[in-house]
């Protein structure tokens, strides 16, 4: 369903390399860039960026190509809905709309409107790459250890850890039960069933799926017991490594990017610099 | 059942059970998001992933519910890759802190106590929690990072709350109570 996403090993590009504490924050800052502004020209260099970082992974393409359709699809559906809900955001963000051709009195199109859908789909994108790039450049213990020296507490990191490692086992246990269930004689296609049938065969696999999983809580937490989890205060990771100097390189990068994020926010809040840009 | 009081129980222990059971809670919530639901609107979607809380609150306290909500939240975000809405993830964490109060008001899962006058209260948290968390926390929370428009996340929030109050009934009671019930051997015993 979804192994190729979460990697247990790293691998040899530029990014694989990065320490765990580089990628974490590097990511962080761009995720707090991509969120705070609709703003095309801060939003179309990450998306090349996203772009480049993707293709010098090198993923197994036929995997990634079919998550990157579907989240296109999706964002694509999403917009469209968005502009159902509130045909009038031109309005809103620019002041002024020009229109470009009308269904009716309610449902106009401007060209504002086109504007702001298109970086809101730009940003949905951007930051899909950059979560893609990151899920594919790094394993779960680089997140513990990278979340680790952000300050937060090792169980929140322990925990971030053991849900990703967790996540294939969890998929692999769905497809058995699923298969078991339609060995057992259950409609699971899609095709030939209905809206409430699909809900009520949902929580047909539901229900072994919890007590299969939280079964397991006894096992992993006495391995970890016996091992010495939560003994110290403070712990250190197996998978961190020494800063590289491309590590070095790319710190001045996002150290350069998260001033230029607080500047931003501050210059949001108390000097009215706007969120959206519209060059016409 | 030793007695505790009520921070107590609303903290949870947090020993390597509770920190296995949120991580497996966690990973539930991100797959089951992605995999278990069904679209029904931007963003929003009727998804059993919202009992996965209310197990592991049943199991460990509200706390760790809302943190295995929340993390889970992030985690179904990150793969997905719809984007990250972390207003909403947090008010998927204070939903947690209701929809895990089951410890608060008596009713023990682990121990198979799960009755009538706790499927109640349950309900009753449901239809609150879900009313405070998508109708002041996120929007709250939306306004102060993501500015204005406010009424498509108004809509998501009606439409959100409703599938949820309707999975958090239909589908929860029932597996809370299977779950009870197939714990609850041994409930009759008593010390001599």
């Amino acid at each position: 369903m979804n192994n190729f996403i979460i990697n247990l090993i790293p691998g040899k590009t530029f990014l694989h390399q990065l320490s765990g504490t580089t990628k974490v924050r590097l990511f962080f800052v761009l995720i707090v860039y991509l969120i705070m502004s609709f703003d095309l020209r801060l939003i179309l260099p990450v998306f090349i960026l996203g772009i480049i970082g993707l293709i010098s992974l090198r993923p197994k393409l036929k995997s990634v190509r079919y998550i990157i359709i579907f989240v296109v699809v999706m964002n694509l559906v999403n917009i469209l809905l968005y502009y159902l809900a509130n045909p009038h955001l031109g309005m809103l963000y620019f002041g002024h709309e020009t229109i470009w051709f009308q269904f009716n009195d309610y449902y106009i199109v401007t060209y504002e409107e086109v504007w702001f859908l298109l970086s809101r789909f730009l940003k949905m994108i951007a930051s899909f790459l950059i979560s893609l790039d990151f899920i594919l450049a790094i394993t779960p213990s680089e997140f513990a250890a990278g979340l680790y020296s952000c300050k937060v507490p090792y169980k929140i990191c322990t925990i971030v850890e053991m849900a990703f490692r967790y996540i294939p086992d969890i998929a692999r246990d769905y497809q058995n039960i699923k298969v078991s269930m339609q060995a057992r004689g259950v409609e699971l296609d899609p095709k030939k069933t209905g809206l409430l049938k699909r809900i009520k065969q949902n929580i047909l696999i539901l229900i072994p799926l919890v007590i299969t999983s939280f079964d397991r809580i006894g096992n992993i937490s006495n391995a970890m017991d016996l091992r010495g989890f939560g003994k110290g205060k403070k712990r250190s990771y197996y998978a961190e490594h020494e800063e590289t100097p491309n590590d070095k390189k790319v710190k001045i990068v996002y150290i350069l990017l998260g001033l230029f994020v607080v500047g931003y926010i501050i210059g949001r809040i108390f000097f009215n610099v706007s969120e959206v840009w519209y060059p016409f | 059942m030793s007695k505790k009081t009520t921070l107590e129980k609303f903290i949870g222990v947090w020993n390597t059970k509770t920190i296995v059971g949120v991580a497996i809670g966690a990973a539930l919530f991100g797959v089951l998001m992605n995999f278990g639901s069904i679209r029904i609107f931007t963003n929003t979607s009727l998804t059993t992933a919202m009992v996965v809380p209310v197990i592991v609150g049943g199991l460990f306290g509200p706390l760790p519910a809302a943190v295995a909500a929340g993390v889970g939240n992030v985690i179904a975000d990150l793969i997905s890759g719809s984007g990250f809405w972390f207003d909403w993830s947090i008010g998927n964490a204070f939903l947690g802190l209701f929809i895990g109060a089951l410890p608060l008001y008596g009713a023990y899962i682990e121990d198979g106590i799960f009755e009538v006058k706790h499927m109640i209260i349950y309900a009753i948290l449901c239809v609150i929690g879900c009313g405070i968390s998508f109708g002041l926390v996120t929007p709250f929370f939306t306004y102060l990072w993501y500015g204005g428009e406010l009424t498509i996340t108004l809509y998501q929030s009606v439409v959100g709350s409703i599938s949820n109050i309707i999975v958090l009934l239909v589908i929860g009671i029932p597996v809370l109570k299977v779950l009870a019930s197939r714990n609850s051997r041994g409930r009759n015993l008593k010390a001599e």
